[in-house]
């Protein structure tokens, strides 16, 4: 059905206010006026009209339910114009496909204005399209329908469709050549899909959860591309990559920010051009390319061009590609480049190293790339800018926890690697944006009496799916999961452990940031957390020793020992030298049970730092332990596995730089001897070497040995 | 609802953990068999990736994408990512995973 709303005077602006217009009633009034009245061109124009593709109409609802957007349909021409009435915003995309019904479209223009300034309205007016020699018949001509009174705020994208019907007189040719269009050329203003500037970001939840269903103002481009359905062969076969199309549409557009200010039309020049060839892609923009030519160039746009984006057959003349317009393609294909801004200036460095490593060899493959340039810089900047809001998080060390620590703690190793006299470059820190919480409490919508939930959904309160409900479980199943449940107790315990950890670990940096006020609970809490972590060393009864059982049980889960090795610094000191006793008495156990995991070597740095706070007395002891059971020390030496070598052999050496400082003690004498005893008594293979070998070790062996059992010592220690 | 948000938290997680390591070299496998190695150029909210340099790692069955040096693969059809595992601190990943459930509690 064709249907067309004619223009007409009394239709204004002002008039369509409320709301979408039943339009079906206003298009049959107007239906034998259309079908009558042949080219409507150069009429007065006030009112602003829209014609939509009949064949996307349920699309074309949706668009209308979200845009408020008036669509009038006008199928024959394939025409599609939106009418982006009462829109606070600049830019919008149309792409429309129009095939004239049988001759070439004089005009085929799609005329966009984009402000209500009233001098645009001059300048528009001043261009009105004029008929094309030879194109009598559909014409399309752009009407401008300026609602001065609402000043900026109002963009209006006036079309009026000409009818397609009657091939220009002179035509003899008869045709349906509608294929003798070009395609508007390609809009790429930065206008073009901009956002426009809200006081709540795009993604904000919605106040109330019904209002999803309302209408909303999506100030995005509209992206309207109709199907095209290919008929007829192209005659001019002619095609500009979509590179250069932009490169002739740009050239005026690479102007200002927006918002753009006046909305250049084409020239009759590019009229004329546009009409010769194949297919006319009206592209209406804001900013529509209208630079003025000298002389007749070559066909500007070629249907081929875009065939990709509308999905129909290929042309069936194959992509030749046209003459390249006067001022050639320019090659404007940077390197890829990565948007660099939210990345931490460490990793921004690395990047920018490992492209200049790899530069050289894409640069020359890019520059011939047909389909670069498809979206403006500004475009694509505008898309990021969508996709950051989205990032926008309230807590960014929370929800950025990984990246944040790993660059932290690069930072630090750097420094470490680096000497700390060459302090450059040390203010490099990670600032992340903070948003500010809303807190959202989410109550599902229920009403009285309604069987089940209701499905009203967005995006911060999803459908409900299921009703969990937690269940106990029965005593037989219970019984069953005995065997299992040591283990997951022992896991589940570490996991507790391990949030009380990461809680302490954080205090500091959040003490710094909280106010005065709240600092004092901050404290609090972490005491409650430092006492909970304790406490869960401990034995149930006394409530001061720490529980070797709960230690080893710990410690016989990788997690376990890991989870110890990170507690230890944290622990008051005496605690500290329990658990350090405890590992040394268990030193066998712990080593047969890691054969697996291998992590007991995680422990040297954490039991290092408190053997080197224990006193003389409490060393003593340790050696004591260690050596405890029968041979246990030769056997913890013998160990065939190298990372209890090193703890032991390490362990060992470490109460004997504390003997040095100290070596009145009778018992360290006695245990000094023990123990180079037993470093004698063990074969030298199966010894590993020690991950830190005091330098005075030696020494101190020296004085107590002598000179023969000092070589073979001193050969084993190598 | 719960787990929606839990989702929403965990792609925080990964958004994250990937952030590390753009400008790596990882093989992506999809759901479709298809393994694909280049440099992490970028990743977003949605896991969704967009690799450059790309080589199709298997024996080549898959001869259309020779000519492909750039790609953008949505987070969706992804089965595996490989990475380097000198780049990745598996203890500050759990960590985050940590207090990530910590958060949900909450």
């Amino acid at each position: 059905m064709f249907r067309y709303s004619s223009l007409d005077d009394d239709c204004t602006l002002e008039e369509e206010d409320d709301g979408l217009i039943e339009e079906e009633d206003e298009i049959d009034q107007f239906n034998d006026d259309t079908f009558g009245a042949g080219a409507i061109g150069g009429s007065s124009m006030k009112s602003v009209q829209c014609c939509f593709l009949q064949e996307n109409s349920h699309f074309f609802e949706l668009l209308r339910n979200f845009l408020e957007v008036e669509l009038f349909e006008l199928e024959v021409n394939k025409y599609l114009i939106l009418n982006l009435r009462r829109q606070p915003y600049l830019g919008d995309i149309i792409y429309v496909d129009e095939r004239s019904g049988g001759s070439d479209l004089a005009e085929s223009l799609a005329r966009f204005i984009l402000d209500a300034d009233p001098a645009i309205a001059g300048v528009g007016a001043a261009e009105r399209p004029a008929p094309s020699p030879g194109s009598a018949g559909s014409v399309l001509s752009a009407l401008r329908g300026l609602d001065q009174s609402r000043e900026g705020s109002l963009m209006s994208i006036i079309k009026e469709a000409g009818l397609p019907k009657r091939p220009p007189q002179g035509r003899a040719d008869e045709g349906h050549d509608l294929s003798e269009r070009a395609p508007p050329p390609r809009s790429s203003s930065p206008v073009i899909g901009s956002p426009p500037v809200r006081a709540v970001p795009i993604g904000t939840p919605p106040k109330h959860p019904m209002s999803l269903n309302h209408q909303i103002h999506h100030p995005t481009a509209v992206h309207v591309r109709a199907p095209i359905q290919h008929r007829y062969p192209a005659p001019f076969p002619e095609r500009l990559s979509p590179n250069t199309l932009l490169n002739i549409a740009n050239s005026p557009l690479c102007r200002g920010p927006f918002p753009p200010r006046v909305g250049p039309v084409l020239s009759q020049l590019q009229r004329a051009q546009l009409l010769n060839s194949q297919h006319i892609f009206m592209s209406a923009s804001l900013q529509v390319a209208g630079f003025p030519r000298g002389g007749p160039g070559p066909p500007l746009l070629a249907g081929g061009g875009f065939r990709p984006f509308f999905g129909g057959p290929p042309p069936p003349h194959g992509h030749r590609m046209g003459p390249p317009p006067p001022h050639g393609p320019h090659n404007h294909t940077p390197p890829i480049r990565h948007n660099t801004t939210h990345l931490h200036p460490q990793h921004r460095r690395l990047l920018t190293q490992r492209m200049q490593s790899r530069g050289g060899t894409g640069l020359d493959r890019r520059s011939r790339d047909p389909y670069s340039n498809l979206m403006s810089q500004k475009e694509k900047e505008w898309v990021t800018k969508i996709q950051m809001m989205q990032l926008q998080s309230t807590d960014p060390y929370l929800d950025d926890y990984y990246y944040q620590n790993y660059y932290e703690k690069m930072e630090k190793r750097q420094e470490r690697e680096r000497d700390s006299s060459s302090k450059k470059e040390h203010a490099t820190k990670l600032i992340t944006p903070q948003v500010a919480k809303v807190e959202h409490t989410y109550r599902p919508v229920q009403f009285a009496g309604s069987l089940g939930k209701l499905t009203v959904s967005s995006v911060n309160n999803p459908r409900k799916m299921i009703d969990a409900v937690v269940t106990t479980r029965s005593d037989d199943e219970k019984r069953e999961k005995q065997v299992w449940n040591k283990r997951r107790q022992i896991l589940y315990t570490v996991e507790k452990m391990y949030s009380l950890l990461l809680e302490v670990q954080d205090f500091e940096k959040r003490f710094v940031q909280t106010p005065e006020e709240e600092r004092e609970a901050l404290l609090e809490q972490h005491k409650t957390n430092t006492e909970q972590l304790c406490s869960s060393l401990q034995e149930k009864e006394w409530e001061d020793r720490v529980s070797d059982e709960q230690c080893v049980m710990i410690m016989s889960v990788r997690k376990g020992k890991r989870l110890i090795a990170r507690l230890l610094p944290f622990l008051p000191a005496s605690q500290g030298a329990a658990v350090v006793m405890v590992i040394a008495r268990n030193l066998p156990a712990l080593a047969k049970k890691d054969k697996q995991d291998q992590v007991l070597c995680c422990l040297v740095e954490p039991v290092s730092a408190v053997i080197q706070s224990l006193s003389s007395s409490a060393l003593t002891d340790l050696l004591q332990e260690l050596q405890g059971g029968d041979g246990q020390l030769a056997g913890v030496l013998q160990n065939k596995v190298n990372h209890q070598q090193t703890v032991a052999g390490w362990l060992i050496s470490q109460p004997g730089r504390t003997c040095v400082r100290s070596p009145a003690k009778e018992e360290s004498t006695e245990l000094v001897f023990s123990v180079t005893r037993e470093l004698l008594g063990v074969p030298s293979s199966s010894l590993s070497p020690p991950l830190f070998t005091p330098p005075n070790l030696l020494s101190l062996f020296s004085r107590y040995v002598d000179r023969q059992r000092l070589e073979l010592l001193q050969d084993k220690l190598q | 609802l719960a787990v929606t948000l839990a989702c929403r938290s965990l792609f925080q997680l990964f958004y994250s953990f990937f952030k590390s390591l753009v400008g790596k070299d990882v093989v992506v496998e999809l759901k479709n068999d298809l393994s694909i190695c280049g440099t992490l150029h970028s990743v977003d909210q949605y896991l969704n990736i967009k690799l450059t340099d790309i080589s199709v790692t298997d024996p080549e069955k898959y001869p259309h994408m020779l000519s492909v040096k750039n790609c953008f693969i949505r987070g969706s059809v992804v089965r595996y990512v490989q990475l380097p595992a000198d780049e990745v601190d598996t203890q500050l990943l759990q960590d985050a995973a940590r207090k990530e459930a910590m958060q949900q509690k909450q």
